[in-house]
Order: C-alpha cells, then sequence, then structure tokens
C-alpha cells in the first residue's frame, strides 16, 4: 500500500462520514464562487465599456468667434502647456455648419434659412489614452475654459460622471464581497474540517499512537479542502455562465447590453478563480489540522 | 533473553551497552493538584527480554506504560527507547518509533465502528504495508486468537474478551520491536488466556521486547522472567522468576 493510496482512500472515507456537512460546504463554496464571480464579470465589463467610452472621449471648446491662423498656434501651444494630447481639431463655424448638415442628412433642408455661421466656432481636444481617469478630464477641462475665447467646454460630463461613479461603486462592491465571500468559503471549509476532525477524534488519536506520521493525518484531509475549492468553483462558473447566457439571450439587441458588449470571463481569469478557491479551501483546511496535530 | 534486532526503520536503534530497550531514570509523574503517580523509577528492559510488570491498581502501571509510549511526558527524569530519548522525538521521528512499538491498553482504543480487521489492519497501514500481506497477517492473527468468524464484525458488537483479543492482535500485527501490554487478560477465561500468551511468547520468541503489566499472577509465575512490583507508585521489588 502506498501513501497516495491510504490518502485517497481516507479521504474516500472522510466524505462518506461527514457527506451532509460537505454538501453544505461545497454549496458555500459555489455560493460564493457564484456571486464573487458574477460581480466581478460586471465590473470587468464596465471596466471594458469605460475604455470603449474613452477612446470616443473628446473635450469641445466652443469659442466666441473663429480664430486666426496665430490665435490657433497661441491657443495649441497653451493646451499642450497644460497636458499632451493625441489631437487638437480646430472647428470652424463653416464647418461646423456642413458636419451638422452632414449629420441631419435628408432633413438638412430645414437649415436653408439658417445663416452658415450660426454655429460657433470651435476646438476638438483628444485627450491621451493614459490621461483620461474621472479627475484628469474634470481638470483639463476646467483648464480648457481659461483659454481666451472660450465660451463653454463639453465633454458629456453628466454621463462620464455618472459612469465613473457607478464603476467606482461596482469596484468596492466587488471588492467587499470579494472579500467577505472569500472569508465565507475559507471559514466553512475550516469549519467542517473542524467537524470531521471532531467527530473523527479518536481514531485520529489512534493513528497517532500507532505511528501515523502528520503527512498520512494530514493530507486526506487537505485533499478534501482542494476537492471542495475545485468542485465548487466549477459549479459556481457554470451557475453563473449559464446565468450569462440567459442574461445575453434576453437582453440582446439594442440597449445596454450592446453598450457593454457584455462578454464573459477569458479562459486565463476563470483559471485563476478555479485556483483561488482551490488554495483558499486548502488554506482552510490546513488551518484546521495544524491545530490538531500541535495538540 | 537478550538478542539482536535488525534496524529496519527510519528511527536508527542507537546501541546500548547491554542492548537495552528500555532504560527509565528517576522518573516522576505527578498530577495536579498534588497526585504523585509515579515517583523515582529507574529501570532498564533489555532487547527481547519479556517483562512483566505487576502491583495492585492504581500502583502506576498503565501511568509507566504511557510514558513509555509517549502518551504522556513525566514530570522529571529520563525515559530512553531504542536509544531514544522519547520526550525529546517529535513528527515523523516520533511517529516511525511508534510504528515499532504495539501497544494493547487497558481501554483497547478500538474504533467501534469499523470492523475487527480493520481495527486490525490499521497498526499496518500506516506504515504502507502492502494490502495482500495485511490480509493475510490479518486472517493468522484471527485464526490464532480464535476470532476467525469476527473478521468483518464491528468491534462495538463483540464481547469484552474479544474486543481484548482484537485490541491484543492489533498491537503485535506489525510485528513490532516493542509491545506493552496493559491487563491483557484481565477479561478472558483460562483457555483464551493461555492462547494470548502463546502469541505474545511467539512475538517475544521472533525478537520483540514485551512489556506485560498484569495482576494476574497465573500469567507470571512461570517462566524465567524478571518481575517488578510498584506499590503506590515507587519500585517495591525487581526480581528474577527461579521456575
Amino acid at each position: 500500500m502506498n501513501f497516495w493510496f491510504a490518502v485517497f482512500r481516507q479521504a474516500g472515507r472522510n466524505l462518506r462520514q461527514t457527506w451532509t456537512s460537505q454538501l453544505m460546504t461545497f454549496l458555500t463554496v459555489s455560493l460564493s464562487v457564484l456571486i464573487f464571480a458574477f460581480f466581478y464579470l460586471i465590473y470587468t465589463n464596465m471596466i471594458g465599456a469605460s475604455d470603449r467610452l474613452s477612446d470616443d472621449l473628446r473635450l469641445i471648446v466652443y469659442l466666441e468667434d473663429d480664430p486666426g491662423p496665430e490665435m490657433q498656434e497661441q491657443l495649441r501651444r497653451k493646451i499642450n502647456n497644460f497636458d499632451k494630447t493625441e489631437a487638437i481639431l480646430f472647428i470652424s463655424k463653416a464647418e461646423a455648419y456642413e458636419r451638422f448638415a452632414k449629420q441631419l442628412g435628408k432633413d438638412s433642408d430645414i437649415l436653408t434659412d439658417m445663416p452658415k455661421d450660426f454655429l460657433p466656432a470651435s476646438i476638438e481636444v483628444v485627450p491621451l489614452k493614459s490621461l483620461r481617469g474621472y479627475n484628469q478630464i474634470k481638470l483639463f477641462s476646467e483648464y480648457l475654459a481659461t483659454l481666451p475665447g472660450s465660451e463653454k467646454v463639453q465633454y458629456g460630463q453628466e454621463w462620464v460622471e455618472r459612469f465613473y461613479y457607478v464603476t467606482r461603486l461596482v469596484t468596492i462592491v466587488v471588492l467587499l464581497s470579494g472579500t467577505l465571500l472569500i472569508l465565507t468559503a475559507t471559514f466553512m471549509v475550516a469549519y467542517t474540517i473542524r467537524l470531521t476532525i471532531m467527530g473523527r477524534h479518536e481514531e485520529l488519536e489512534l493513528l497517532k499512537l500507532v505511528g501515523a506520521t502528520n503527512n498520512y493525518i494530514r493530507t486526506p484531509f487537505l485533499l478534501e479542502g482542494t476537492i471542495q475549492g475545485f468542485m465548487g468553483s466549477i459549479i459556481g462558473l457554470c451557475a453563473l455562465y449559464i446565468l450569462f447566457q440567459w442574461i445575453s439571450r434576453h437582453f440582446a439587441g439594442p440597449g445596454l447590453l450592446n453598450i457593454f458588449n457584455f462578454s464573459f470571463f477569458p479562459p486565463m481569469v476563470i483559471v485563476c478563480i478555479i485556483f483561488g478557491s482551490i488554495g483558499l479551501c486548502t488554506i482552510g483546511s490546513f488551518t484546521s489540522i495544524q491545530k490538531f496535530l500541535k495538540i | 533473553m537478550s538478542r539482536p534486532v535488525p534496524t529496519q526503520d527510519p528511527v536508527e536503534t542507537k546501541k546500548l551497552p547491554g542492548n537495552t530497550m528500555i532504560e527509565m531514570i528517576k522518573v516522576s509523574r505527578t498530577y495536579v493538584p498534588d497526585i504523585t503517580a509515579l515517583s523515582d523509577i529507574s529501570f532498564a528492559v533489555d532487547t527481547g527480554e519479556l517483562f512483566f510488570l505487576i502491583g495492585r491498581s492504581g500502583a502506576g502501571k498503565t501511568t509507566l506504560l504511557k510514558l513509555i509510549c509517549n502518551m504522556d511526558t513525566p514530570s522529571k527524569g529520563l525515559i530512553e527507547v531504542a536509544g531514544h530519548n522519547i520526550n525529546n522525538l517529535k513528527g515523523n521521528k516520533l511517529a516511525h518509533l511508534r510504528q515499532k512499538i504495539g501497544v494493547a491498553y487497558q481501554d483497547f482504543k478500538l474504533l467501534s465502528d469499523r470492523t475487527v480487521a480493520e481495527n486490525i489492519a490499521i497498526a499496518m497501514e500506516v506504515s504502507y504495508k502492502k494490502a495482500s500481506a495485511i490480509r493475510l497477517r490479518v486472517r493468522d492473527l484471527l485464526d490464532q486468537l480464535q476470532l476467525a468468524d469476527k473478521h468483518d464484525t464491528l468491534t462495538g458488537d463483540l464481547s469484552r474478551g474479544e474486543q481484548q483479543r482484537v485490541a491484543l492482535a492489533r498491537s503485535v500485527a506489525n510485528s513490532p520491536r516493542l509491545i506493552l501490554v496493559d491487563e491483557p487478560t484481565g477479561n478472558l477465561d483460562a483457555t483464551t488466556t493461555e492462547r494470548v500468551m502463546e502469541l505474545l511468547n511467539r512475538s517475544n520468541k521472533a525478537g520483540a521486547t514485551i512489556v506485560i503489566a498484569t495482576h494476574d499472577a497465573s500469567i507470571y509465575k512461570d517462566g524465567n522472567h524478571r518481575v517488578m512490583e510498584l506499590r503506590n507508585g515507587k519500585i517495591h521489588s525487581l526480581s528474577r522468576n527461579s521456575r
């Protein structure tokens, strides 16, 4: 008989004898993984959406008048002095009129009676991708408002602000739920293993007396923790995938999900979640059995 | 009675003068508040010796056996088993030494929800004996102790006499170099007592050192064995049977 045969037989015996508490722990781990992964999935999708939105982000500075070439150069220098940019575009009143007419398409005839300079001239500033934090954009827009001839700065403040706060809220929820669920899963596994140890105290004492090594006693419990972590994470992730498919099917089409381009975890994240769950459950088992082995 | 025993275990046996298996020097054990179970016990048991420990109930026999197998620690004094200070051994070294010590406890320490065979096998499983060898050894021991028909019976369903024999079978199953037996015949009739003693004598002839704690004079009165009597936790006498 070799070590691993003995370990697997012992682990099987443990699982058989304490299957009710094992089942409860397994469900707790699955549920913990499901809840954590659910929030994490929302978080990663929001981050993805935020990246996509920031690709289109530009600050529009409305000017009192069309700036001449010298003024344009001066404004460009002032903007670049404050922060580096991807691009700075000057839109004259006439260009603004043409763009608007193009956007209206078939309905552009409503502009026939309007003067060609009724729209204000503007500067479109595309900030660097690395400098697109909410506070940086806000500071930048405040600076742009102080430029000579500037009337108003627009960058979809309300939308950006709301999106920023929602992202921050989801981040906090993910961090909090993650921490709490990690603790819950770890304690539940540790508690189940402790119950198993208490229920089999006589046997474990006897094993020590007949010369079982600590590894012989410890490894089956670690294996139990590993199995709990593995099975729990697999079931939790499967449940999340089913939920994801259901949401994708029922909320597909134009709407919020299109903005989000809702997608599931990449394989690497799935592997990380599974290994994280296995690691935490094994740690839970380890701490419980170590306490017994020290006695 | 001294005979060399081949060393196979990871805990290497240090050869002491006179090939000593157990050596106790001024060992005392007191329990709170101030109960003295053993006081200033000094003696040695040679390798391969059959040694009897006698005395009335409460004399300290069980405590002495518990100290030898490291189930309990002395308040004072030194205990060496196979050349090792047993109270300094920890972890794997202690485990490997324990695999070479078979103990039949007074309270049997059987797992009542396991079969007779499983209870006996446990001692061999921890040292990774082959499953086929374990099966053979278990059958052989059950035959010797007239328990062959109890192979698959849960030990919780056995009589005390049968449980005692299972505990004894487990203690000798792994062919240990040291066997400690606490009251091996307390619940047995004369015929079964004889069989139990035959089993122990066979183990002794195969090289095992055996320490038997008993107050049954019938099992130690014959033969040329050393007998140590404890009274109130102290050595009252240590002599060799002349017959």
